[in-house]
């Protein structure tokens, strides 16, 4: 008996007990599914979504600045930079919102204390706190189910509502007698049963291919985004999806078009054009959020790289926008304009795309992402950029 | 329920060959272990000498090349990786895992995070070591106290740059661009996490007072002058005159940077004399009925079950608030409490106590060198929860399905590396297993390779428990 029958035989028998991505989760009414992507390290945002029409860029950006005919026009003020081309097609289909000068509502340039806000959707660090999208998960109605993409449960999803993981750190092979046996095991407890069926389950979903793929292991996005594909495109897959990636904080060398940073964001682009595809026809509902902690210094550092900033870039990206756009109140890059005369001035709240983001996947009213955001009521949604 | 199982597993961290048969009183056992919990030496890269010299290169490097700055980052992982895997060799031999179980246990709710900051991890076995390990059968706060007082939380929270908005610091310091303030972030969790808890019945005003209280509670040694280097070195030196770049590197209070003035926290004044005003607030939090709470109610889930039941928080409460924090005299009140022999209840293995025990089982004394890239990939490791609030302490937070089948997993890479000589049949003295229970009779099953019989019983759901 080979895994598959193996599985048929054991999940499809109505004995799980615990949420199986096929199985025990029903359908939320919309289908929806949001997925978001955290960019650990503060990604550069002035590099990626390069504000070519300021007539101070190149100025400020000095050796970083990137040459015009490299960059894909968004408008007369806005480019994204050579790596990122592969998202033309999303903007083309009126599937990319592109967001500048946003930034978390605490200012702090530490990771440590910036993604705490940014995953727990609060103003000021809180220790004790759950991530948003779990409490996400808590306000939506109905069955519902997240799982966390990654090695360690993000912060982001953690908290009461019970969430899965998967994380594409798992070791080699783990051959399907030895894993049979196991589950006759695990039949045994009650408590444990279902959940190592899930298990095995998801094991089936993802199968082995995505992981085999070169430089899977090493954290390529691509893999680990076709991977989250297969998860979340089945009927009654997760609603809600955390993902993240390391390696943005580019203190050093972050180079021009063809560059370290610029070939990380082409890893970022392809991923996603490669989640867009994979999700077939359930990219229909799907939105992905794309952001980072905050955004580097407008001006380069002594060693060719960045340092911690303030607001920075992110994205909005599926069939749930509006219509492609930028979304930004630009401040402006001259000196003054500058936040404490070094770093891109916020004029977003996170929040804003946030809520919007939420509200446009789920129908969710204001009032309900609101409490997604304890202590945002201040902050409008930005609900229009959705559709 | 097997008693000495129980004890052995759910109060110790795993039984070994034997050892059910052995301990007798399984209440007795316990209670013997709650006498002194050994010290610990530093590893040799770890003395206090050793740590200074690589702080003061890492912070040095921060102007040098990018070579420079790799290799005096490598040293502080080398720092953090002989500490770590020094902590986890006590855990798999110590011959009082209670008092050992115990030191997890509060290391954990007075946390610190090597993973948050370069420069936390090579002081988070120092901090373990310093703070935790002599606290743990004497005071709650004297082991808040020293928490307070130590690099590592004192790093991994902000206070050494806290700086009185009305300090002398300040005032120098206010012609300077971006010179910073008050930072709350100790004095927040202080409260959140270490002693009233959440719900403690404190407010935004308690958090600010309390953190001008501890404004001036630094680290000395840390001089942090030079070109702004990821954002920090924005005070310049001057500020810090009594500081040099090659001293020791430890606790002191700064009067320059100290808030002048009494402060009000949780309705009681406290005229500021120095060091003492933050000394005595932090005693008084200890003792505030809401810790004794808060304390018991964690120690009940770590102890009894996921959901405390309220009976046992509130005896664990009592024995906290009448004895003001004595932490032996609260271990012995968890053994006498009737819920931790409940058999119904049941503590799913936290991911290092499930690794800790498949190695005690087999008396394993050393560690390979995967260990530390074990527990990450179990996502509980060493030192280095996401969050100030630590590790959770449920089944909820570790028992997804992506955790069962990486424990799975790993279960063939403990076999393996016990190798043919450990016998499976080892598995059935140290769980306690239900009669029928099919890995009895699997673990002398001839026609299962040797090694897997071994990985399907740490792998399997018994194991899972304590």
């Amino acid at each position: 008996m080979n895994r598959r029958q193996f599985l048929r035989n054991m999940c499809y028998g109505g004995i799980a007990t615990f949420a199986l991505p096929r199985v025990t989760f029903a359908q939320v009414s919309q289908g929806g599914r949001l997925v978001f992507v955290l960019l650990r390290g503060g990604f550069d945002g002035l590099a990626a979504v390069v504000p070519y029409g300021d007539s101070r860029y190149e100025s400020l950006r000095g050796s970083l600045a990137l040459d015009p005919t490299d960059l894909f026009e968004l408008s007369d003020l806005f480019a994204l930079a050579p790596g990122l081309a592969p998202l033309r097609e999303a903007w083309q289909r009126n599937e990319l919102l592109v967001v500048h000068a946003m930034a978390i509502p605490y200012r702090t340039r530490s990771h440590f204390d910036g993604q705490a806000i940014l995953e727990t959707g609060l103003d000021r660090p809180a220790g004790s706190s759950d991530g948003w999208l779990n409490r996400l998960l808590q306000v939506m109605s109905g069955k519902r189910s997240g799982i966390a993409i990654a090695a360690g449960m993000p912060r982001s999803m953690s908290g009461p509502f019970d969430v899965q993981t998967w994380s594409p750190a798992q070791l080699g092979h783990v051959d399907d007698a030895y894993l049979e046996r196991l589950a006759v095991l695990y039949r045994t407890d009650a408590a444990l049963q279902g959940r190592f069926e899930a298990a095995l389950q998801q094991q089936e979903t993802v199968g082995e291919e995505p992981m085999a793929a070169r430089g899977a292991r090493r954290g390529g996005i691509t893999p680990i985004m076709r991977a989250t594909a297969r998860i979340l495109r089945q009927d009654e897959g997760p609603n809600i999806a955390a993902m993240e990636f390391s390696g943005w904080d580019t203190h050093a060398n972050q180079g021009l078009a063809g560059g370290a940073l610029d070939r990380l964001l082409g890893q970022l682009a392809e991923g996603l054009m490669v989640l867009r595809t994979d999700m077939g026809t359930a990219w229909a509902n799907t939105t992905v959020v794309v952001m980072t902690e905050f955004g580097r210094t407008a001006r380069p550092n002594g060693t060719r790289g960045t340092d911690h900033g303030t607001a920075g870039a992110g994205f909005v990206m599926g069939p749930t926008v509006a219509r492609s756009a930028v979304l930004s109140d630009w401040p402006g890059l001259d000196d003054r304009s500058l936040f404490e005369g070094r770093d891109l001035r916020p004029t977003l709240d996170t929040r804003a795309v946030l809520k919007a983001a939420i509200a446009g996947t789920f129908d969710l009213t204001p009032a309900q992402a609101a409490r997604v955001f304890p202590g945002s009521d201040a902050v409008r949604g930005a609900y229009d950029v959705m559709r | 329920m097997d008693v000495s199982l129980r004890a052995l597993n759910r109060f110790g961290l795993g039984a070994r060959r034997g050892e059910a048969k052995g301990i007798g009183d399984a209440r007795g056992w316990l209670r013997s272990q709650l006498k002194a919990v050994p010290r610990l030496e530093p590893p040799n890269v770890a003395t206090p000498e050793a740590l200074a010299q690589a702080v003061h290169t890492f912070r040095s490097a921060a102007q040098g090349d990018t070579l420079q700055r790799r290799a005096a980052r490598r040293q502080l992982v080398e720092i953090a990786s002989a500490e770590s895997r020094a902590a986890l060799i006590e855990r798999l031999t110590s011959e009082q895992p209670f008092a050992e179980r115990l030191v997890a246990f509060w290391s954990n709710h007075l946390c610190i995070s090597a993973g948050a900051k370069a420069l936390v991890a090579p002081f988070a076995g120092s901090y373990e070591r310093e703070v935790i390990r002599p606290h743990v059968l004497g005071r709650f706060e004297d082991m808040v106290l020293a928490s307070a007082k130590h690099p590592a939380m004192l790093v991994y929270l902000d206070n050494f740059q806290s700086i009185g908005p009305n300090s002398m610091a300040a005032q120098r310091g206010r012609r300077q661009r971006g010179a910073r303030g008050l930072n709350e972030n100790y004095a927040r969790e202080l409260l959140e996490l270490h002693t009233l808890g959440v719900e403690g019945g404190y407010t935004q005003e308690d958090v600010q007072e309390l953190a001008r209280v501890l404004t001036g509670w630094t680290v000395s040694g840390l001089v942090r002058g030079g070109a702004g280097n990821n954002g920090r070195g924005r005070y310049g030196r001057r500020l810090f005159p009594q500081q040099e770049a090659d001293g020791d590197i430890g606790f002191v209070f700064q009067p320059l940077l100290h808030e002048p003035g009494a402060r009000m926290v949780l309705g009681k004044k406290y005229a500021d004399d120095g060091v003492a005003q933050g000394e005595r607030v932090l005693r008084d939090l200890c003792r505030h009925p809401s810790t004794a709470k808060f304390v018991a109610t964690k120690l009940v889930r770590h102890f009894v079950a996921d959901e405390p039941p309220a009976a046992a928080v509130e005896r664990i409460a009592g024995a906290f608030r009448d004895t003001d924090g004595d932490l032996a005299a609260v271990a012995r009140a968890l053994i006498e409490l009737p819920e931790s022999w409940n058999a119904a209840m049941r503590k799913f293995r936290s991911p290092q106590d499930w690794y800790v025990a498949a190695l005690r089982a087999f008396e394993v004394k050393t560690l390979g060198d995967p260990a530390v890239s074990v527990l990450r990939q179990l996502r509980q490791p060493l030192w280095a929860p996401q969050a100030p609030k630590g590790f959770g302490d449920s089944m909820q937070e570790w028992a997804d399905p992506d955790s069962l089948m990486n424990r799975a997993e790993l279960a063939r890479t403990i076999a393996r590396r016990l190798g043919a000589d450990s016998d499976p049949r080892v598995l059935l003295e140290v769980t306690d297993l239900a009669a029928g229970d099919p890995l009895r009779t699997l673990v002398s099953d001839g026609s299962i390779a040797a090694a897997d019989r071994l990985a399907l019983g740490i792998a399997g759901p018994a194991f899972q428990w304590r």
